[in-house]
């Protein structure tokens, strides 16, 4: 008879295999420490492309920040303490290679194209200076441009809240957790968080608003 | 119910309010009783997992289950260059330490800087000398050569394949340009015919 193993939490699961891969690093077991990462990058790297690819808006940069965050951690998992979900520490670890991403992105704007300011005079966020995509035949079906405006309107969010957002909605954590992820307080996280909100649907109300106008006057030029 | 709901409101939640209730936080009584703010909540919940649904749907459109395997590998194989024993930088340590075998020669430091100071010297003289060779279609010459020896100057403005052979010009600036150093050089030493002449006596 198989013997009955005690369910584990996903939280106490991952504090298992950090040890693990600690161990096998200590005693030079290198293969057997990668074998045992290699789980932990499936779990969590679907979730971590999600992460970069809505926060960095670019596919190939998106790519890279998920894989450098993966070595980072592997690298530095002797510095990992249980006391905090692995996830929570390895988004910080994504979260940060993110920013970087994007400042060294507005540095290399700057250098590249005089600084976009919005009508108030305020420096847009760098991810707004990446070309804007015109429809392909493709994504005329209407679900594809519904998404297209999302993204977008996601993407005028202003930094913070983008990222308060997506963690919180996208990929549902708790306001408590993203704090712990962002090292904002939480109070502020709900701030940023209602903010966003409120400003993602006046951002899709106004632009199905202008769509719906701009359709009534192709049809009345047909 | 706050105060700000009932002056502003008329006793309906703010959005602010209506939204934390949606994420799970205080659910207040009214959302209970009132018919318009539990719509209202229905409503801002839909949107909310409406968009969570196309944000998600999107970027699993940008990494599907092949990248997101090639992804996986390029980690991986990062990871092993990682793990692997530095033998790109023990090289040179093992190098020095390894005990000379006869078949092995060595140059020593010092042939190398009498060669480096030779290959100099030559570099300056022939950048000298083809410095003196190339100027004469775009660095006039002095007027008062051209005076002098009308005749031997080649005519002014830039030489091409058709205003004259290429030989032609090298030769006669040869002829002109020698530098007075090789001239010396050339009158202190015996010259091949000189040689012949004397060993056929
Ligand atoms: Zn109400």
């Amino acid at each position: 008879m198989a013997e009955q193993v005690p369910p584990v939490s996903a939280r106490e699961a991952d504090a298992r295999v950090a040890l693990d891969i600690r161990a096998f690093q200590a005693e030079g077991r290198l293969d057997e420490a990668r074998d045992r990462y290699g789980e932990v990058v499936t779990r969590y790297q679907r979730r971590a492309a999600r992460i970069a690819y809505h926060y960095l808006r670019d596919a190939a940069d998106a790519d890279e920040a998920v894989q450098d965050a993966f070595i980072k951690a592997y690298m530095h998992i002797g510095t990992f303490r249980e006391d905090l979900p692995f996830e929570v520490w390895f988004t910080r670890i994504l979260i940060n290679g993110c920013l970087d991403r994007l400042k060294a992105r507005r540095r290399r704007e700057r250098w590249m194209a005089p600084p976009m300011l919005d009508p108030n005079g305020v420096e847009r966020d760098p991810a707004d200076y990446l070309p804007s995509r015109g429809p392909s035949p493709e994504e005329v079906v209407l679900s594809a441009e519904r998404r297209q405006q999302l993204m977008g309107a996601v993407a005028e969010l202003p930094e913070r809240q983008r990222m308060v957002f997506m963690l919180s909605h996208f990929d549902g954590r708790s306001s408590r957790e993203v704090s712990a992820m962002t090292g904002l307080n939480e109070s502020t996280v709900r701030v940023h968080l209602f903010r966003a909100i409120r400003r993602l649907r006046g951002l899709l109300v106004t632009r199905a608003a202008t769509d719906q106008g701009t359709g009534r006057s192709n049809r009345a030029n047909r | 119910m706050r105060i700000a709901d009932i002056v502003f409101r008329q006793g309906h939640l703010s959005e602010e309010a209506l939204t934390t209730a949606i994420l799970g936080g205080d659910r207040p009584a009214h959302l209970e009783q009132c018919e318009a703010c539990s719509q209202r909540a229905r409503d801002l919940s839909l949107w909310l997992g409406n968009v969570r649904a196309e944000a998600l749907e999107a970027a699993d459109e940008v990494f599907p289950p092949e990248r997101l395997a090639l992804q996986h590998a390029q980690i991986m194989r990062r990871l092993e260059q990682i793990d692997a024993p530095p033998r790109v930088i023990a090289f040179p340590a093992q190098a020095v330490h390894a005990p000379r075998t006869h078949s092995e020669r060595r140059v020593s430091p010092a042939w190398v800087g009498v060669a480096a100071a030779a290959g100099l010297a030559i570099g300056l003289v022939g950048g000298q000398i083809s410095a003196r060779v190339t100027p004469t279609a775009s660095v006039p010459a002095p007027a008062q050569t051209q005076q002098a020896e009308p005749a031997q100057v080649a005519p002014a403005g830039p030489v091409t394949a058709t205003s004259q052979p290429v030989n032609a010009s090298l030769t006669t600036d040869w002829e002109r340009y020698v530098p007075e150093d090789l001239l010396l050089l050339d009158q202190a030493t015996p010259s091949l015919l000189e040689t012949q002449l004397a060993s056929a006596r």
